[in-house]
């Protein structure tokens, strides 16, 4: 009956394994497409073959003809039957405007123009391919220097969106000893998690319920409410598990608002489950990004000068954007900022979310251009972070609430063997496999967000929680139980937890890396009230003190109840009080980051990385990473251990694998399914260290947690790049960094 | 996928008469691992699906100086063989080093010889132009995104790789392969399965319609013990190729009395580089030799906007894989 | 047409195991009012109560009646050809355990193993499996709700987060120890490397094979 620990580091919860783990490797968790439902009709999309113009004809005779075939829903026959979808950035929840099959008109690849149902999947399938359309075609711009694409200042597209500066930039040039001035590259990426983008829906009367994998079942909710014309309450979404997210399924797509509209139709529910090429334009994806990265220092090293620029490709309706200099202006000491970002809209699906949005893509030339630097002044690289570290971000003075950034390159460096490493290029070498050493920081901002749960303490010492959180993987099922066990003082055991529906009380969207910071806090304080009502004192901080057997007795005694519920609300610091009212219509209020006016909150860590490059052939390969991470309040160190792993080996993902290739004639993505978009196999991973930093921070939230669910992956691609440079003495500004761009 | 008849033969004669049984186009199924997969993209279209599973020789015969391989056998089984792996390790690495454990599981060596091309504009019916998946309506991939394509043994008309591995094995240890056909089995030369696309993508092998592949045969030499397939991806494992280089040397001394070179990932059908091994012939067994020949067996590329770095790293393959089987111990 | 009619879904699995707690599927019961369409239940592993209403109106094209074993047991299923045997198993005999994660053999969620062998079930026609053993996830534990020491080595040693790969991972991952290519961790990699993890839980997947393997052959 511990309550909290065996504590393995200071400040760090007890390793638990999972609570839900019997249910996921007995097959037995339920996804949103295992739910069964009466008869359903399966739905297949058909998706447009050109990314730009209109449709001209649909011919459906031969679809029609196709035996169990129901109905096929096109432009002519539902147009005007979804509303026009609010965007998320503007205070709404979609994460497109574009809305399929409300008109001919074509705004990128992929678009849907047509849902075919059919009584069985085979048949579905078939009528899908037997579908005829025709279109006009227009020229449509790919990305980054397409004719037909335009250009705008963020500033101009995104009512939120400053472009951070401080100093006057030029003569922090003119004074600068060492110059970097480099263009980089990022390419287009897609999340794919191994789960498909699949929505079951199923009308009874004038309710419906939505089975949906989703990061935010109050957001799916409201928003396909608003699509469908009808009050949120009359609709339920039900998420308990989902297969891998990563800011695929954050904001509410098209396809969910045509799916229960063709339920509706049909009067029986529909179930749909998206292919993989599918989803690469239904959904959303990380956006191809250009930087302009310039940044000076003097002889010591110490920064004078740093100008970023950054750009971003979006769709031609949408302004989705990053801004990934919030964080790269402020990451080190620098008196002198510049940054600027611009969007260029193309004929593409919108982009969205994903896994640490703004920090991959922009990170990615500072902490390369650092180690260009880094050389240029014949400094260490980690040394050069160290002589530019602070505790006050430069650009409004705010202090910084925590920060371990040296302490975790200590540590790391250490563990990799930093001190061993010869710092020419191309100096180390096993046989005929080029070996280099390179390493990275890494951050990712501190958000939370507004938050409700409902707590239930039986007299026995069960326990149940219930709040619309999200199991993603993350771990949230067991890190929310653990609060709650050690608050109540009860084993894991006995907590028994309700997620993933929009018919609890509602949490925010799992975007961010706020979970475990907000559901935790709205957890522990519902906890806290239980605490109250029975006559005991609220657990201060983390100290949690022991609840037991016999003293939980006698409060339920002395009270003469059985049961004891609380429900609660959480608004954390930053947020105004009708953040509870807006996270109930849908809308998450993140607060943290860069974005406080007094103060401002990241997690820090240190990513090193061993790359070997074959001398012939060129072959990149990692079999080595190491991370050190410091993130506050670590709930589940087993848990943070495998999210901070499963980001390391993103970021090498990221580096040196992952680009949604366009064929730029036509806009239209080439590479779209598993076996073509490289991801990491098992063989493609050795060794990846992860070390938990021990760090106190009191002032983020009352538990002092800091998201980490993002925090992996942000400086891997710097780092390995930097380590193909150490290997090969060749710079890689354009990711991914593949063989051919080392071959002589 | 459309519909089709399901049909499950009982010995290779049955499933041969079936295949060219009146009008309806045929496909034989055995692991399914290409044939499900482009039915599903709507890009094959059998009318009759005849089973081939649980018929067909599944045995590997090898003698002192033949291999028999069944057409039959499954991948995994074939690259498990202890014999083998010794005495023909191109052979076995092809295998291996091919696909996943399921689809090695499930493939045959008849069926895997067969399978198509990864080229995203043949997979894809939304794309129109391809003339290998409908003949005359031109090759998308010339403009388009060719990273993955074919440098050697293309056309005006396509570009696209056969993907394989294992014919790069077959193609240079000289197989023959075993077919039934409507008059019988006849033999052909490994080599003279696979055709080139010329003005005809479209036709990939010289298999008439029904014909079943039922084993392939091949001399074994004791020098072959000294080969490998060398398989150069992004990825460590699962992937096509890049490159990919089947070699064999016969050393004597310093010298090269004979070789063998096939390369993989960089042409339109498995590729003999017989100019190549020639070069070889008499030489040192030396980088300066492997080089030449790397450069022989390339001179005849075409490289397109994104593939422009195959003949580089396909020369670098073929060096790479000399050196290392030069180097092996047998 | 026959109407489609499974003869043995309506019992409860055998190797059906409770869930040990942890996460409420009653609340899914409870939430009813809502919706008539949520009648089940997710007490056992795979097999669902009243697959005759899950499965689809069967359609008039070339379809066939066969019998499929499954976990030890036989199902009698009219199917149309077309259907592969991950769909068979999933939208005619509930096993939801088995996956979809490409459809195309590209990424391993849909592993199972047929006649012991592990297999893509997405690229493998239902009919094809006829006269063959099909094993699911759902088939792997004891009917007394014990662990296959790969389920329990993959708790253990955190091998998955969002869990959606996982029941293919545990497939390959029993399929390689049984073969005997569990010997070293270079080895289990390379076995693996069929079964995608986009959560990159690789390293801790190899060490639960390899302490699972430890423990099978103790």
């Amino acid at each position: 009956m511990a309550i909290v620990g065996p504590v393995q580091k200071q400040n760090m919860g007890r390793a638990q394994s999972r609570i839900d783990g019997r249910a996921k490797v007995t097959g037995a968790a339920p996804y949103a497409s295992d739910f069964p439902v009466g008869r359903p009709a399966y739905a297949y999309l058909v998706t447009s073959a050109i990314a730009r113009g209109r449709i001209e004809a649909i011919d459906l005779a031969a679809a029609r003809e196709v035996l169990g075939v129901v109905d096929i829903m096109t432009y002519e026959t539902v147009r005007g039957q979804v509303k026009k979808p609010s965007f998320f950035a503007a205070g709404g929840h979609a994460g497109t405007t574009i809305r399929p099959l409300d008109g001919p008109d074509i705004f990128h690849d992929g678009q849907i123009v047509a849902v075919v149902l059919a009584d069985s999947y085979e048949a579905a399938r078939e009528a899908a391919y037997k579908v005829k359309v025709s279109y006009q075609a227009a020229p449509a711009a790919a990305t980054f220097d397409s004719p037909g694409a335009t250009t705008e200042d963020a500033a101009d597209a995104s009512k939120g969106h400053e472009d951070p500066a401080v100093g006057d930039v030029a003569a922090g040039f003119a004074a600068a000893d060492k110059i970097v001035d480099e263009e980089y590259r990022t390419p287009t990426q897609h999340h794919n998690p191994i789960e498909l983008f699949t929505t079951t829906c199923a009308w009874s009367g004038d309710k419906l319920t939505i089975y949906e994998p989703s990061q935010f079942v109050y957001g799916l909710k409201n928003g396909v409410a608003e699509q469908l014309g009808i009050p949120p309450d009359r609709i339920r979404v039900i998420s308990p598990f989902v297969g891998g997210a990563f800011g695929s399924k954050a904001s509410v797509t098209p396809r969910t608002a045509l799916i229960a509209l063709a339920a509706r139709r049909l009067g029986r529910p529909v179930k749909l489950v998206a292919t993989r090429d599918q989803g690469f334009t239904i959904a959303t994806y990380r956006a191809e990004t250009r930087h302009r990265l310039r940044l000076g220092a003097d002889a010591d090293g110490r920064f004078t000068a740093l100008s970023h620029e950054g750009w971003e490709v979006t769709s031609r309706p949408d302004p989705y954007l990053v801004g990934g200099t919030d964080t790269t202006a402020r990451l080190y000491a620098c008196p002198n900022v510049y940054t600027k970002v611009r969007l260029v809209h193309a004929d593409r699906n919108t982009p969205g979310f994903m896994r640490s949005p703004p920090e991959v893509p922009y990170l990615f030339p500072l902490e390369c251009a650092i180690d260009e630097l880094a050389v240029k002044l014949e400094i260490d690289p980690i040394e050069l972070r160290r002589r530019n570290d602070t505790m006050t971000e430069p650009i409004k003075g705010l202090p910084y609430t925590s920060r371990s950034l040296m302490t975790c390159f200590d540590q790391a460096a250490e563990n990799f063997g930093w001190s061993r490493r010869s710092p020419q290029p191309a100096s180390m070498r096993d046989g005929d496999w080029l070996i280099g050493w390179g390493c990275a920081s890494t951050c990712y901002p501190t958000a939370v967000a507004p938050a409700t749960a409902r707590v239930t303490l039986w007299r026995d010492g069960r326990v149940k929680v219930e709040t619309a959180a999200h199991e993603l993987g993350t771990g949230a099922y067991t890190a929310l139980a653990e609060i709650a066990a050690a608050r109540l003082g009860v084993d894991i055991g006995q907590v028994t937890m309700a997620l993933g529906d929009s018919d609890l009380p509602p949490a925010p969207v799992a975007g961010g890396s706020n979970t475990t910071a907000s559901v935790c806090s709205v957890i522990a304080k519902a906890c806290d009230a239980i605490r109250a009502r029975l006559g005991l004192d609220a657990v201060m901080g983390n100290a949690a003190q022991p609840l037991d057997p016999p003293a939980r007795a006698a409060a339920f005694e002395r009270l003469g109840v059985g049961v004891v519920e609380e429900y609660a609300e959480f608004v954390p610091h930053g947020v105004k009080p009708d953040g509870i009212d807006k996270l109930y219509a849908g809308i998450p209020r993140l607060a943290g980051g860069s974005s406080l006016k007094d103060r401002i909150q990241y997690a820090f860590g240190a990513e090193f990385v061993e790359v070997r490059i074959h001398a012939r052939t060129r072959e990149i390969r990692v079999p080595r990473a190491v991370g050190a991470f410091a993130a506050g309040h670590i709930v589940n160190p087993m848990a943070a251990h495998s999210q901070l792993m499963g980001g390391l080996i993103w970021g090498i993902s990221s580096a040196l694998h992952e680009a949604t290739e366009m064929d730029l004639g036509t806009a239209r993505y080439i590479n779209d399914n598993l076996a073509d978009y490289l991801v990491p196999v098992n063989a493609d991973v050795e060794e990846v260290a992860v070390i938990l930093v021990p760090e106190r921070d009191n002032q983020v939230n009352p538990l002092g947690i800091k998201g980490l669910g993002e925090l992996g992956n942000v400086g891997t691609n710097a780092a390995v790049a930097n380590a193909v440079y150490h290997a090969t003495g060749r710079r890689i500004r354009d990711l991914p960094i593949r063989l051919e761009k080392l071959l002589a | 996928m459309r519909p089709f008849a399901y049909e499950r033969a009982d010995s290779p004669e049955t499933a041969r008469a079936a295949a060219g049984a009146g009008g309806a186009t045929s496909s034989f199924l055995a692991g399914g691992t290409t044939l499900i997969d482009l039915m599903k993209l709507d890009v094959m279209r059998p009318q009759r699906v005849i089973d081939i599973n649980g018929i067909g020789e599944t045995q590997i015969d090898l003698a002192d100086d033949r291999l028999r391989l069944g057409a039959s056998v499954r991948m995994t089984d074939a690259e498990r063989h202890a014999d083998l792996r010794r005495r023909l390790p191109m052979l076995t690495q092809s295998l291996a080093l091919a696909a996943s454990t399921q689809i090695r599981n499930m493939a045959t060596l008849g069926g895997n010889v067969l399978q198509r091309t990864r080229c995203p504009y043949f997979r894809d019916v939304s794309w129109s132009a391809c003339n290998k998946r409908a003949p005359g309506s031109g090759c998308a991939a010339l403009d388009g995104f060719n990273r993955q394509h074919a440098v050697l043994g293309t056309s005006e008309a396509c570009i696209a790789t056969y993907p394989g591995d294992f014919a790069q094995a077959l193609i240079a240890l000289d197989a023959t392969v075993e077919i039934l056909g409507r008059a019988g089995r006849r033999q052909i030369p490994f080599s003279e399965l696979h055709v080139q696309p010329g003005q005809t993508p479209d036709v990939e092998t010289t298999l008439a319609p029904g014909e079943l592949i039922l084993g392939f045969a091949m001399p074994v030499e004791p020098w072959f013990s000294r080969s490998l397939y060398l398989k150069i991806r992004d990825r460590q494992s699962y992937e096509f190729a890049l490159a990919s280089a089947a070699v064999a040397l016969d050393l004597a001394g310093g010298a090269i009395r004979q070789a063998r070179i096939a390369l993989g990932g960089v042409a339109t059908v498995p590729w003999r580089a017989r100019e190549a091994e020639q070069a070889l012939i008499g030489r040192a067994a030396d980088e300066a030799t492997f080089q030449l020949a790397a450069d022989i067996a390339f001179s005849e590329a075409r490289p397109l906007r994104h593939n422009a770095f195959k003949p580089a790293l396909g020369r670098q393959t073929v060096v790479r894989a000399l050196l290392q089987a030069a180097a092996m111990e047998t | 047409m026959v109407r489609h009619q499974p003869q043995e879904s309506k019992k409860r699995s055998d190797a059906a195991p409770r869930s040990g707690g942890g996460f409420d599927r009653r609340h899914f019961l409870a939430g009813t009012a809502t919706s008539a369409l949520l009648p089940l239940a997710f007490e056992a592993a795979g097999v669902r109560a009243a697959a005759a209403d899950i499965s689809p109106t069967p359609t008039e094209v070339p379809g066939r009646s066969l019998e499929l074993l499954v976990n030890g047991r036989s199902h009698r299923l009219t199917l149309d050809h077309r259907t592969t045997l991950l769909d068979a198993l999933r939208e005619h005999l509930g096993l939801m355990g088995v996956k979809k994660g490409c459809d195309h053999g590209q990424c391993g969620a849909c592993t199972v193993h047929l006649d012991g062998r592990s297999t893509l079930s997405c690229l493998t026609l239902a009919a094809v499996a006829v006269g063959r053993e099909v094993t699911t996830i759902e088939g792997l534990a004891q009917a007394d709700g014990t662990l296959h020491p790969v389920q329990q080595a993959f708790i253990d040693h955190d091998a998955f987060q969002c869990g959606y790969c996982t029941p293919g991972q545990i497939m390959s991952a029993v399929a390689c120890i049984e073969g005997g290519h569990a010997d070293r961790d270079a080895e289990i990699r390379e076995y693996m490397s069929g079964n995608l993890c986009r959560c990159a839980a690789y390293p801790n997947i190899v060490a639960a094979v390899r302490a699972a393997k430890s423990q099978l052959r103790s």
